[in-house]
């Protein structure tokens, strides 16, 4: 691996960097191993509840739950200019102009009926 | 009418003297003998128009198929409540099935009512015991808020419904809808008379739900265990239905006019709400949007005042009851298991729960309207119908059937294909009890396929 030389339209990938494991500075290599630590741990804590035979309830992820409390109680709705635009838009625009399109096809419709011109497409009994 | 309210009443006191240990067998028993006995009113002998009448209570070919869906949900309640129910002191239990009794009562005499007055009577009385099932055996804290706002929601409708309905006792001396129906147009035209026309049709628009005044369902399925989920989706909605059906017959000439803006609510509310369901994480509340959706294609199918609008209701009404109760079992199901609602947590059921992946398949199915199934006789009946009022329509509901299709197809797929996640291998498996419960659904809607008579109100 010391003489890896990349093909010629590649890009080195990261792992065969190696500025990622020579010339680290301690406090880097410090920190990264405590963060190797916690990892330890926290994988060490799953597969201890994945792997107990007593276990008879879920493994709770933490993440999981932060994620479905916020796409569900909290609420990030603020009425900015934006999103009163989009709210008119989507909202309250379609409900207006679906009461012009449908009143002025119905009344063109009452108005042939009314003057006996409207030929009835269909055979229905409604 | 009595045969089947006599034993119903009677439940009451069957809860409350068997033995523990029989408790749910004897309920479940005696609420299946209540259910064979109410299909004897799908027998149509009657020339009059009401069959199986007595003073107050008589069915029509509009309120059978809703009484015999109400009669037949209270035994799949029962059935799919014993498990989460089974800690509780015995008392509770009892209580517990009580409410569900009282609830099925008041949902009898509701839809067999000919009084407009008993009706709205009814319509009131079945909000306490949903209530107390909502707030008291709900499992989450946000049962309060839903209690609270499923209850005001409804009842900022119907006071203004009560006013509407004694004003017209006191114009046409009447409130029997046998005597209603006969009356003649009433000339309406000054602002007083759209307020009224309003304030009868209100309260059964904010029960379908329609689409802005929705905001109580979601809250109130999620939250409700899964009797009242089941109740709530399967038969509280329809009597919002049933209510605008009976109530048109007397608010004829006004509703060319005044009924354009709760169409045009009921239309885009089937996009908007369809659209949700795409981006909901919890389960019921997708089932619960989707409700949302089916209503108001029936809301729009109601209001265009049409036969085969009518017809279409009653059918999605029907079809949807029984669609929607199987869902929130399965959802259900997924629940004891898990205590979770979230769709990404219980994914890939399919490896570990085959048969139920059936159940689910079949389920989604039917919500998304498969042919033959009746879900799509109605709402192709609607449709149809409402090309026929505007051809514009066609754009939103075409439109909506794909939104409905895509969700369902969603659900499908996000709850049984994928990789089972490793945890939840240790699940109990499936009960019988909950494959009955299952089969109990779909078994209706295949079989009102081959005989769709029973479902079409007055006009076939």
């Amino acid at each position: 691996m010391a003489n890896y030389k990349e093909a010629p339209l590649a890009t080195r990938p990261k792992t065969l960097d190696p500025a990622e494991y020579f010339n680290l500075s301690p406090d880097y290599r410090r920190a990264e191993e405590k963060r190797a630590a916690l990892r330890a741990q926290l994988k060490r804590q799953y597969l201890e509840q994945l792997n107990n035979p007593h276990r008879k309830e879920l493994i709770e992820d933490p993440a999981l739950t932060r994620w479905t409390y916020a796409r569900t109680n909290n609420n990030y709705f603020r009425p900015t200019a934006k999103t009163s635009l989009i709210g008119g838009l989507f909202g309250v625009l379609p409900l207006f102009v679906l009461y012009v399109v449908f009143k002025t096809d119905r009344d063109k419709r009452e108005a042939k009926i009314k003057a006996g011109t409207y030929e009835r497409p269909y055979k229905l009994s409604t | 009418m009595l045969k089947v309210l006599i034993p119903t009443m009677m439940l009451f006191p069957t809860i409350w003297l068997t033995s523990p240990k029989w408790l749910w067998t004897t309920t479940t028993a005696h609420s299946l003998l209540i259910a064979s006995a109410s299909l004897t009113w799908l027998k149509w002998t009657s020339e009059a128009g009401w069959a199986f009448s007595n003073m107050y209570l008589a069915t029509d070919p509009l309120s059978t198929p809703l009484l015999v869906l109400t009669c037949w949900l209270l035994p799949l309640m029962i059935l799919a409540s014993q498990n989460h129910i089974n800690p509780e002191p015995v008392g509770r239990q009892r209580s517990y099935i009580t409410l569900l009794a009282l609830l099925q009562t008041f949902l009898i005499m509701a839809f067999g009512a000919t009084e407009i007055i008993m009706f709205y009577i009814m319509f009131e009385a079945t909000l306490i015991p949903t209530l107390i099932i909502i707030t008291r055996w709900g499992n989450q804290a946000e049962r309060l808020n839903a209690g609270t706002y499923f209850l005001f929601y409804t009842l900022a409708g119907s006071l203004p419904l009560l006013v509407a309905l004694l004003l017209l006792q006191q114009s046409t001396g009447t409130l029997s809808m046998l005597v209603l129906q006969y009356s003649q147009p009433l000339q309406l035209s000054s602002w007083g008379h759209m307020a009224w026309w309003a304030g009868c049709l209100v309260a059964f628009l904010v029960k379908m739900p329609l689409y802005g005044v929705h905001l109580w369902l979601p809250k109130a399925h999620v939250e409700a265990p899964v009797a009242g989920s089941m109740v709530l989706a399967a038969v509280l909605l329809k009597l919002g239905g049933y209510g605008m059906m009976r109530m048109m017959v007397t608010l004829d000439p006004l509703s060319k006019e005044l009924a354009y803006p709760f169409i045009i609510l009921a239309l885009w509310g089937i996009i908007m709400t369809g659209s949700i369901c795409l981006r909901q994480t919890d389960l019921k509340s997708l089932i619960a949007y989707s409700s949302v959706s089916h209503m108001g294609l029936v809301a729009g199918g109601v209001l265009i005042q049409t036969p085969w609008g009518f017809s279409g209701a009653i059918i999605l009404m029907i079809a949807h009851g029984l669609a929607s109760s199987a869902l929130f079992c399965l959802a259900n199901t997924a629940y004891e298991r898990t205590h979770s609602r979230t769709m990404m947590l219980a994914r890939g059921l399919q490896m570990i729960f085959p048969l139920t992946a059936v159940w689910w398949l079949a389920a989604n199915l039917a919500n998304l309207a498969l042919p033959p199934l009746p879900n799509l006789m109605g709402e192709l009946m609607i449709i149809t119908t409402l090309f026929n009022w505007s051809p514009w329509t066609i754009l939103l509901t075409g439109l909506g059937a794909l939104i409905t299709a895509s969700y369902s197809l969603y659900m499908f797929l996000m709850s049984q294909r994928g990789p089972t996640p490793n945890h939840i291998m240790g699940l109990q498996p499936f009960h019988t009890r909950e494959h009955l419960l299952m089969t109990l659904h779909l078994i209706p809607i295949i079989l009102l396929m081959t005989k769709p008579e029973l479902m079409w109100g007055w006009c076939y």
